[in-house]
């Protein structure tokens, strides 16, 4: 059976996605599967940049050009703005970054400070780690750590006891790419813990949904991490599907896939929590205030089974 | 154009709004600040931040309004608009104008950064805005925006364009608002500035659409 008719119905928030890697074939196939918003952490390219420039016309990309594309899908497409660890070991450019970031963190559809946190553990990647999460706690808004893949367990301990120490309340944080070895440690602290389903490197969706049998769905939420590499952006609706056949109900379905993410990010003031799951075409007519042409412009669908182009 | 007067019509459309009491002791809160300790940074943050505090209700504009606008700057509509929008539009015109360069660079830096419905006051704010030359550049770069609500920002009810653009600049946007899908009735100026190089890269633009078996957009036959 199709995973798509165990879900039909539902609506989802994948809370972490890097979606100027994708195409519009997923944005199609993403909003197809019930998809109705997203959240684009600002992370690296897949290769170092050089200047500053190209952090700006990034961090531009994501509150400008990459949400009007999700637009056009039916999709509200939110980010995280920060400067990323691995970055962060450029010092002489990450201080230039540092000094862009308020720029960017108080513009409409920025719901957190992220991804930031630690790659190699290094004492740079710890000194703007440290800056943004002061800056997080001034601008009132939530944060998005990234995990580190070496050293993990330790990694992310020391993510949450350094949060603590500049005095993040635990439910402004949201600890991501947890695995079955993290999740009890941030969950028992009161941090909400954000799972990232990607094939071989981070957690299978199999595994993902014995994570919620076991601890249940407070402060649990699932994101695809979708990006350049071998990923997946329906990781979100088909984990959903898998729950559902193994009997996970609807409420507890709801809560990891949409609300608990919902629920943290919404505390940016940033989220219409109302209009979530309103079909966005709603506003832009609301907007133009009557006029003819279609502000946003909702993309035509093309017949991708046929052989014929028109 | 007269700033101050343009400043304060808009102000007093702003307080004219229903519920608008949050909104307007946050602006003049805002500018009275500003104007004390003139600090670029408060004035990006003011611009930024300010839909939190005022909100995103569309305008009501009276006629007695319109009117009056339109009669400080001529083409200048505002029905349609938001208060973030309008109140954005409004800021701009508090940042002081005497030095031409610093004016320009405080609100060319806008123009980097801008998310879309910043992009969407900037382009708005076009024809109010000091040194109306000086914006020549970035109203093409508007025109080039690939974000269908900044084009129309641009493209659609503002007299900038018709006042400032030079024929091929003209031509480029009368173009890209029939490749966009807009109603192209909507632009400024449209029958002033019809002009022969324009009829003949439509009447191209018409063949090709043609020969590709597409359909035609509409009001192109007028501009031939």
């Amino acid at each position: 059976m199709d995973f798509l008719d165990q879900i039909r119905g539902m609506s989802f928030f994948d809370m972490h996605i890097h979606m100027v890697s994708r195409t519009t074939d997923d944005y199609q196939a993403m909003a197809d599967a019930g998809i109705v918003a997203v959240i684009e952490p600002a992370f690296w390219m897949g290769q170092p940049r050089s200047g500053p420039d190209s952090f700006r016309d990034y961090f531009a990309t994501l509150v400008g050009w990459e949400r009007f594309r999700a637009s056009q899908f039916g999709i509200r497409h939110y980010c995280t703005i920060g400067l990323n660890s691995k970055e962060a070991n450029q010092e002489a450019l990450a201080e230039q970054v540092m000094e862009m970031l308020p720029l960017f963190i108080y513009k409409e559809g920025v719901v957190g400070i992220g991804e930031i946190g630690f790659d190699d553990q290094t004492p740079a990647e710890e000194k703007y780690y440290r800056a943004q999460l002061d800056l997080a706690r001034e601008a009132g808004l939530p944060v998005q750590i990234h995990t580190p893949h070496r050293d993990k367990k330790q990694g992310t301990s020391r993510s949450m006891d350094i949060a603590l120490e500049h005095g993040l309340a635990p439910n402004m944080v949201i600890v991501d790419h947890n695995n079955e070895e993290t999740v009890r440690e941030v969950l028992d602290r009161g941090f909400w813990a954000g799972f990232t389903i990607y094939p071989f490197t981070k957690m299978g969706n199999e595994r993902m949904v014995e994570v919620v049998k076991q601890y249940g769905p407070e402060r649990i939420m699932i994101n695809s991490a979708a990006d350049w590499g071998i990923s997946d952006p329906l990781a979100v609706p088909k984990t959903a599907a898998l729950m559902k056949q193994q009997g996970i109900s609807d409420e507890t379905i709801r809560l990891v896939t949409f609300q608990n993410a919902v629920t943290a990010f919404a505390q940016s003031g940033q989220i219409d929590v109302d209009a979530l799951t309103q079909p966005i075409t709603i506003d832009q007519s609301e907007r133009f205030n009557g006029s003819s042409v279609l502000r946003g412009g909702q993309a035509p669908r093309i017949d991708k089974t046929s052989t014929i182009i028109r | 154009m007269n700033i101050l007067q343009m400043s304060q019509t808009l102000f007093y459309l702003i307080e004219q709004q229903p519920d608008s009491g949050k909104a307007v002791s946050y602006l003049q809160q805002q500018t009275d600040a500003f104007q004390a300790d003139p600090k670029r940074a408060t004035f990006y943050r003011v611009f930024t931040a300010l839909p939190r505090f005022v909100g995103k209700q569309s305008l009501t504009v009276p006629d007695d309004m319109a009117f009056a606008l339109e009669r400080i700057r001529p083409g200048l509509t505002v029905t349609g608009w938001t208060m973030d929008r309008l109140s954005r539009v409004w800021w701009l015109l508090q940042l002081s104008a005497d030095d031409e360069t610093h004016y320009v660079q405080t609100i060319t830096e806008l123009f980097r950064a801008g998310e879309i419905n910043e992009l969407v006051a900037l382009y708005s704010a076009l024809p109010v805005l000091s040194y109306p030359a000086a914006w020549q550049f970035q109203a093409t770069e508007g025109i080039r925006s690939n974000i269908g609500d900044v084009q129309s920002a641009i493209m659609l009810h503002n007299p900038y364009p018709k006042d400032e653009f030079d024929e091929a600049a003209w031509n480029q946007l009368v173009l890209k608002a029939f490749f966009t899908d807009k109603d192209v009735t909507q632009i400024t100026g449209l029958t002033e500035r019809k002009n022969a190089r324009l009829a003949q890269t439509l009447a191209d633009y018409v063949a090709e659409r043609q020969a590709a078996g597409r359909s035609l957009p509409p009001h192109i036959e007028e501009l031939l």
